[in-house]
């Protein structure tokens, strides 16, 4: 393989590295195997030629990014009931090969928010950093701006993003090499101020996630749907956004942008929570020869952290009286009657049925607790709305 | 109503001959020749049928002098300028969102008509609409005309004319009677046994787009159109025209209540009274009032004591026909209802079609309903249960594909296709109508228009037209026909800042944002026409229909103030609601001690 690294030390000597820490290196520090591990950076050989200097670093590929156990699981106690190649066929796209697939982009440079993105899109978090939701998956609303051929829906971009932090910001290469999801959290940069009258109230602050109050929104995807087509002829009239497996399409019965519902996280506190996922299936020629659809497999939450952070919040109305928000949904106030569609569920907002795969949802004696109009509540709420109103003006531009 | 269509078929008709089993239109109407024509002698098909008017349906535009309107003058005549046969609403409000009013009136027709003042008026026939909104009324609008066949769109096909709302279609438009000579043909009316009631079922033939109220009233939405939960392995749960599927949610409880759309909606309305009207909401005379009463006022009725009484006439048809002496409920135009009347204390609506007496709930002088400062708000910015909105409406006229022009009945060149950004049912934003009451808004619409040249090139790529003088997307003021069982609550609306046209927001120090936000700016909601800057309310969009506006920065800041009560004052029949509310009360002593520690 000798001509192939000189190859690639032409290549180098030619081009500007972005990288300087890397200029001057042998190029045989890194490019000391040859054959089929020719890659030093593959994750075939664990990221040899990588390593060398970046130990430790390999570790990434022991880890979410790398193994998708969650995903896995997910799959495995789901569609993979019906099908066992479900994981192949739809979900392969963003696996973990090297060290390249974030960093080769300029170069060995460290990553930018795109790169990160090429994986962290759609329902998953990073899209939404850039103030991305993704779009309903008929093709009626596929249209507008769309970044490597997917479409969103333009949102508030996190505030973070705006002011040009890259995600490696807060999730460094040594904590994801550790397994960790970051390695900073809000309040590592963060002091709340006592000025919010929000955070005056120390049940806030020792109880919620800062980003419960913080999201400003959430992709949220209620009723995902796998619709398996054994003969593609059969899509004809599924006028939907073509995916990954030419056997498969996906849709869902309904998508959200709006603030996320709440629950409680694996570390107790209260924390944006959505659906991951409420998955049906059907298998259309099963279906059309008179056999089940519209299965339902799971119905599972997850706690997580949109990442859709702003100064501002909703009101204090937006929990403290709104049940729907905890999926506790009074009847009078239900819109979607899922019955009538055969769903398998009451409703989207209702947690029987439902569970939380990564916490628990609140129960409805710590919401009434919550909900109820305390003294204490009172005071903190007309502050709360004093301190707003009297800073509004009484006129206004047309 | 002795003429010819009251009279039996002659037994030696070939009509009947040819087509037996064909079910008789109505005991009354059994003479083939008066409606039809044609040679009911002649036993040569192509003879018998040389002078058929139509030829299936004689009630079309272009027959129906000489068909319906010999016997029915009174009701053709109204037909004639009814809004659904002029469409002049409908043209109006697309030649305002396209390119503006060029001073002429246009209708589908034109001719003379007369308007509500009695003035004679000159109506142009949208034909001579020689632009892009011509264009588009005659080529996607025109379709829910009911001077045009649509015999080919499922369950949204009609017929021509009277039979667009008296004959049954079905959703593919298929006969499927007696007469086996007719037998599956498509594009004729499920049988030919006419209904002098339509079912709303007829209503949502047309009634399925743009404010889809009739799918909203019965408990359906088209939105997000991910075409699940599947049936039988096809596109579910169930389909309707344009591809779209319906999912079910809360239906209206005046549907959930055995009502149909005739039950409230007098035959004025549907069928017209006369006059020719600019807009819909003009021609439309019944409110909620009517039957429910308002704040001070009960609702009107008046006692039936002339033999000539409308409402006699009208319920000929009905389960149970009225009868003199009886008290009926009066519209917002004081004119009777045929269905609603008042009797013991207490006022009733029968079901035209059923018989079913329903007894209406009088709202007038409880407390919920005198808050003072409600006295402004339409019933339906309460009691709706959702109002379906549909953000970023893209269309593209394509001049290099050639499209179908139903009012000229020609295909020519230029297509529409339609893209869509979102859509919502819940929360909805409120803003003042044309009868200065703060009423529930959808956008009406948020045209973004692209023309592409016969060459590809774009001559117009996303462009906001004008209204009002500036380049600005439009609210319409809106009932969405979803009422709900139990109203908003107080919190629910006053601590939302949605409802009053933020669009989902977040509020920070004293700014309002949006989230979710237009693709043209990044300034501005897609989903609403509000924003607060620094204390300040600046508005985007506007609200159409004349007087109509956005909420300003004194009533905005006027509604969010009633927090400061909500907490402790949260039921609406809480005294301090029955006057104006003194926000310098929270400094009194009381409120001072209640507040201090914070």
């Amino acid at each position: 393989m000798r001509w192939m690294i000189l190859v690639i030390a032409g290549f180098c000597l030619t081009t500007s590295p972005a990288e300087a820490a890397h200029i001057g290196i042998p190029c045989s520090s890194c490019h000391r195997h040859g054959g089929s591990a020719s890659n030093p950076a593959s994750r075939v050989n664990r990221a040899s030629g990588c390593t060398v200097c970046h130990r430790g670093h390999e570790r990434v590929f022991d880890h979410a990014m790398g193994q998708r156990i969650g995903e896995k699981e997910f799959v495995q106690r789901s569609y993979a009931r019906f099908d066992s190649g479900f994981w192949d066929k739809n979900c392969n796209s963003c696996h973990l090969k090297g060290c390249l697939d974030c960093h080769g982009d300029g170069w060995l440079a460290k990553p930018s928010v795109a790169a990160c993105q090429r994986c962290h899109n759609g329902y998953f978090t990073g899209w939404d950093y850039a103030g991305r939701a993704p779009r309903e998956d008929n093709m009626r609303y596929q249209r507008g701006i769309a970044v490597n051929g997917a479409t969103f829906l333009k949102m508030l971009p996190d505030v973070h993003y705006s002011a040009g932090m890259t995600c490696g910001a807060c999730h460094s290469m040594a904590s994801l090499a550790k397994g960790e999801k970051s390695s900073k959290g809000c309040r590592d940069c963060h002091i709340p101020s006592l000025k919010v009258p929000e955070h005056r109230i120390s049940a806030h602050l020792q109880r919620l996630e800062c980003y419960a109050c913080h999201s400003a929104w959430a992709p949220q995807e209620y009723g995902t749907f796998f619709l398996r087509f054994r003969d593609p002829a059969m899509k004809e009239d599924f006028y939907l956004k073509p995916g990954p497996s030419a056997e498969y399409l996906r849709s869902a019965y309904l998508k959200k942008q709006d603030v996320p519902p709440l629950g409680i996280n694996a570390a107790g506190r209260i924390s944006p929570i959505r659906p991951m996922f409420i998955a049906y299936y059907t298998d259309v020629m099963t279906a059309r020869n008179n056999g089940p659809e519209n299965t339902l497999l799971a119905a599972e939450w997850r706690a997580y952290f949109p990442h859709t952070v702003q100064r501002g919040t909703v009101t204090c109305e937006g929990c403290h009286d709104n049940p729907t928000r905890f999926l506790l949904e009074p009847e009078a106030r239900r819109i979607y009657n899922l019955e009538k569609d055969g769903m398998g569920l009451e409703s989207f907002w209702l947690q029987q049925g439902q569970r939380m795969s990564n916490g628990s949802f609140m129960d409805t004696a710590r919401y009434l607790r919550m909900s109820s109009k305390t003294p204490a509540y009172t005071k903190a709420y007309v502050a709360k709305w004093k301190t707003f109103l009297n800073r509004v003006e009484n006129s206004s531009r047309p | 109503m002795l003429a010819a269509g009251c009279t039996p078929a002659p037994p030696t008709s070939t009509c009947v001959a040819c087509h037996k089993g064909l079910e008789s239109a109505s005991a009354r109407h059994s003479d083939c020749v008066a409606c039809h024509g044609g040679d009911p002698q002649a036993r040569d098909k192509i003879q018998s049928h040389a002078s058929l008017r139509g030829p299936a349906n004689p009630s079309a535009p272009e027959t129906w002098e000489e068909a319906c309107g010999k016997c029915h003058r009174y009701q053709l005549e109204r037909v004639k300028a009814n809004i659904m046969q002029t469409n002049a609403g409908m043209i109006r409000n697309i030649q305002q969102t396209w390119e503006g009013a060029d001073g002429k009136e246009y209708t589908t027709r034109g001719g003379k008509a007369f308007d509500p003042t009695g003035k004679a008026v000159e109506t142009v026939p949208v034909a001579q609409l020689d632009n892009l909104s011509g264009e588009l009324y005659r080529k996607f609008c025109s379709r829910c005309h009911i001077g045009t066949t649509n015999g080919d769109s499922y369950a949204a096909a009609h017929g021509s004319g009277c039979a667009a709302c008296h004959f049954p279609w079905n959703e593919t438009a298929t006969y499927e009677g007696n007469d086996k000579v007719m037998k599956g043909k498509a594009g004729h009316s499920a049988n030919h046994g006419m209904t002098p009631l339509p079912d709303t079922q007829v209503c949502s033939r047309c009634h399925n787009r743009s404010g889809r109220i009739a799918l909203s009233y019965q408990g359906l939405y088209d939105g997000n159109n991910g075409l699940v939960p599947t049936k039988s392995g096809e596109a579910g749960p169930t389909m309707t025209s344009g591809a779209r599927n319906l999912t079910h949610i809360t239906p209206d409880v005046h549907f959930a209540a055995g009502m149909e759309c005739i039950d409230c909606h007098t035959s004025r309305e549907v069928m017209g009274d006369g006059y020719s009207y600019r807009n819909m909401y003009l021609q439309t005379e019944i409110s909620c009032e009517d039957c429910h009463g308002g704040a001070a006022e009960l609702p009107r009725y008046r006692e039936i004591t002339r033999e000539n009484d409308e409402a006699l006439r009208e319920s000929r048809s009905y389960k149970q026909p009225v009868t003199s002496g009886m008290r009926m409920i009066q519209t917002t135009k004081g004119r009777n209802y045929a269905n609603v009347f008042y009797k013991d204390g207490v006022v009733w609506l029968q079901g035209k079609r059923s018989g079913r007496l329903h007894r209406s709930k009088v709202i007038t002088g409880t407390p919920e309903h005198t808050v003072v400062g409600h006295r402004r708000l339409e019933c339906y910015s309460c009691h709706s249960h959702t109002s379906v909105q549909c953000y970023g409406c893209h269309t593209k006229y394509d001049k290099a594909k050639a499209g179908m022009d139903f009012i000229n009945g020609e295909e020519t060149s230029g297509a529409f296709s339609e893209t869509e950004d979102y859509r919502m049912l819940y929360p909805f934003p409120l803003a003042l109508n044309q009868r200065g009451r703060i009423s529930p808004v959808t956008p009406g619409c948020q045209t973004f228009v692209t023309v592409a040249e016969a060459d590809g090139a774009l001559s117009k790529a996303e462009y906001i037209a004008k209204f009002k003088g500036a380049q600005q997307l439009r609210f319409a003021p809106f009932y969405s026909h979803n009422t709900g069982k139990k109203a908003l609550g107080c919190v629910e609306c006053h601590g939302n800042p949605a409802f009053l046209g933020f669009g989902q927001h977040i509020v920070e120090s004293n700014s309002i944002k949006g989230t979710l936000i237009c693709e043209r700016s990044d300034r501005k909601p897609l989903d609403g026409f509000l924003t607060m800057t620094n204390g300040r309310v600046n508005a985007y969009s506007a609200i159409t229909r004349e007087h109509a506006r956005p909420l300003s920065g004194a009533e905005v800041k006027r509604t969010l103030s009633v927090n400061l009560c909500l907490p402790c004052h949260d039921k609406a029949r809480d005294p301090i609601y029955r006057k104006g509310i003194n926000l310098r009360a929270l400094d009194d002593t009381r409120h001072r001690r209640l507040l201090s520690d914070y």
